[in-house]
């Protein structure tokens, strides 16, 4: 089987519509008047759910690859009892039980394991599994973050659930150390539009409500469309052509690693000045994961867009 | 092989093959992504109360699973056997007639209207396959009788239609919401919960029990409308009546788990191999012999490739399509 899913990919979030909220109410109400766990509270998560929360979850299940990277960054690698096939890092994390995809993980694996929370998001999971884990008595918390200091926000919030606020902020507060690093170093710079490729054939780019719009802008970078709708747009050449980037990005996976030759034969591309001025670049996957190393991927582009003389 | 349709020998065939299922069920209760020992299964069943893990894995996870399996194989294998018999064609399944179109057209609408809507799509689903079928209906008919012709072309374009219509929806959907209701359309065993299946197993047992009570009239329908008529058959009526349960028994399959393929198609074949054409030995046999292959192809769905699952109706496709193969080139000769 492909390791490569798409749906991994697929970290970008939307901002208008959280029909999770009433799907789930009825469920979390039922589940909150039927709880009979010690200390459970009812708290709103990042998509707008109530969810019934235990006291002192030790038990997770992750079921997304930037919620185990927080949970591990959190310190709390120890309290992850499961998580999806495509949890990569850190290393540890790939040798705790698996669960599945994302997208259809195992209700019985997950079931097996006892958690007694389970972390999702929007994003890479879907609503109805998120009912089915609360119908088996499995409260499901979620994340979701369209800009950067949306995944801080995610990451104080789980944080403040799970028991380790001080360490939440202050990773939280080292991130923005570098954030603010990073945004005063491009400050004043003229910004180069930027398309960031998130597949070529046919082209999709990220949209600009999305984190990744946001981890551009901040690195001193203009990305294209902001009159693009959804979460992953897709562009014509001939949308394309009157943007005409100055810089194209790919992130880099097992997958997805055209050769740039192969890129500027592609039709209409090698019109384009970012393709005649050689300004094509690879950069690192982490860029597509709302998590702690989201800054590191800051710092890459920063450092392709705006190059320390 | 054709066996003589005495009552005798439909209740011999048909307990032997609730056996069959029965056998089946348990089997399938012990299978999974997660090993469960027989010992555990009969505990988890015979001891109501407990909340092990197992407990929940064989009530709440996989019963209801495979309970929905059996109505839902039942449903779409007797609205196929019933629409064969109809249509006088063999190429005929429940989908023919753009009811699974219409289903689709209804959850995507009510996922796109978002809130509380969106929690109902099942719902949704079913006026939708509900209004298909009227529509086809009234598009279909020539001169106030469902002749097989125009209305296999009039289910067509429907369907056809509604295909475009779908594609066209799920671009205006968030990614996420197109996500879900890609796995609904591919057949989805997993999201009904148990309290759903006290509705929906009435009503597919009734819509059966109504096609079995046409049993003999399908008999003779197959002769030709005229000889039916001749014969003292009310054609316009069990027409009608054909019609309307099969698109029912559809409808309800597929608002549920969504589109399952080949089931309704390759069943009814099946099922004509083993005990010949007779409908009162038929349809039990294809409301059995359905119900067995598709909680089979569900429980290749969750432990193939597990722990991830296969969307039920990929399992049907895949398995489906050679044993089609092998049945054509069976009565090509």
């Amino acid at each position: 089987m492909v390791k490569y899913d798409l749906h991994c990919r697929l970290s970008g979030p939307d901002p208008e519509r959280s029909g999770w909220a009433w799907a789930c109410i009825l469920a979390a109400t039922l589940s909150a008047l039927l709880s009979s766990a010690a200390g459970a509270r009812l708290v709103k998560d990042q998509t707008g759910r109530m969810v019934n929360v235990p006291e002192n979850p030790h038990r997770l299940v992750s079921l997304a690859p930037n919620i185990t990277e927080i949970v591990y960054a959190l310190g709390l690698g120890d309290e992850l009892v499961g998580d999806t096939d495509y949890c990569d890092f850190p290393p540890e994390a790939e040798k705790k039980p698996h669960v599945g995809a994302m997208v259809n993980p195992s209700l019985e694996r997950i079931v097996a394991l006892k958690p007694d929370l389970a972390l999702g998001t929007p994003e890479a999971n879907r609503r109805e599994t998120a009912d089915q884990l609360e119908r088996l008595g499995i409260p499901v918390y979620g994340v979701t973050a369209n800009t950067l200091e949306g995944t801080l926000g995610s990451i104080e919030n789980l944080g403040k659930i799970l028991g380790c606020a001080a360490e939440a902020r202050s990773l939280v507060a080292q991130m923005q150390a570098r954030i603010d690093r990073v945004e005063k170093r491009v400050e004043g710079q003229p910004k180069p539009t930027v398309l960031f490729v998130v597949w070529y054939r046919p082209l999709i780019t990220v949209g600009p409500h999305s984190f990744i719009a946001d981890v551009i802008r901040a690195a001193g970078g203009v990305p294209t469309g902001d009159n693009l709708k959804g979460e992953w747009p897709r562009l014509t050449l001939e949308e394309l052509q009157p943007q005409n980037p100055d810089v194209i990005l790919f992130p880099k996976t097992e997958s997805f690693s055209p050769s740039t030759e192969e890129l500027q034969r592609l039709p209409g591309w090698k019109d384009l000045r970012a393709v005649k001025d050689g300004r094509m670049f690879f950069v690192s996957e982490t860029v597509m994961r709302s998590g702690p190393r989201l800054v590191d991927a800051l710092e890459e582009l920063a450092g392709i867009l705006h190059p320390v003389r | 092989m054709t066996l003589p349709a005495t009552p005798r020998n439909v209740i011999v065939v048909a307990a032997l093959m609730s056996l069959l299922l029965g056998l089946v069920v348990l089997a399938s209760l012990t299978l999974g992504a997660v090993h469960l020992p027989l010992s555990a299964v009969w505990t988890a069943l015979a001891s109501p109360g407990r909340n092990s893990e197992a407990a929940v894995i064989v009530r709440q996870i996989r019963l209801p699973r495979i309970l929905l399996a059996i109505l839902v194989g039942a449903a779409l294998s007797v609205a196929g056997t019933g629409l064969q018999a109809l249509l006088r064609n063999p190429l005929a399944d429940p989908y023919v007639l753009g009811i699974s179109s219409g289903a689709a057209v209804g959850a995507i609408f009510a996922l796109w209207m978002g809130g509380r809507l969106a929690a109902a799509s099942p719902l949704a689903a079913f006026a939708g396959a509900m209004i298909t079928m009227v529509w086809v209906y009234l598009l279909g008919r020539s001169g106030g009788r469902l002749a097989s012709y125009t209305l296999i072309l009039a289910g067509v374009i429907t369907a056809s239609f509604l295909s475009a219509i779908i594609l066209f929806m799920l671009t205006l959907l968030s990614t996420r919401d197109v996500r879900g209701i890609a796995f609904w359309l591919m057949g989805d065993l997993s999201v009904t919960p148990l309290a759903e299946l006290r509705i929906l197993a009435p009503a597919i047992i009734l819509a059966i029990a109504g096609l079995y009570v046409l049993a003999k009239d399908l008999n003779v329908l197959l002769l030709g409308t005229e000889e039916a008529a001749h014969l003292g058959v009310n054609v316009v009526r069990v027409e009608v009546g054909v019609y309307i349960l099969a698109s029912f028994l559809t409808g309800i399959a597929v608002s549920t788990s969504g589109a399952i393929g080949y089931l309704g198609l390759l069943v009814p074949h099946l099922g004509r191999m083993l005990v010949g054409n007779d409908h009162r030995m038929l349809l039990p046999t294809a409301a059995l012999g359905g119900a067995i292959l598709l909680v089979v192809s569900d429980t290749l769905a969750r432990t193939v490739l597990a722990p991830s699952e296969l969307p039920v109706g990929a399992v049907t496709a895949v398995a489906g399509a050679p044993v089609f193969i092998y049945l054509l080139r069976k009565t090509a000769g």
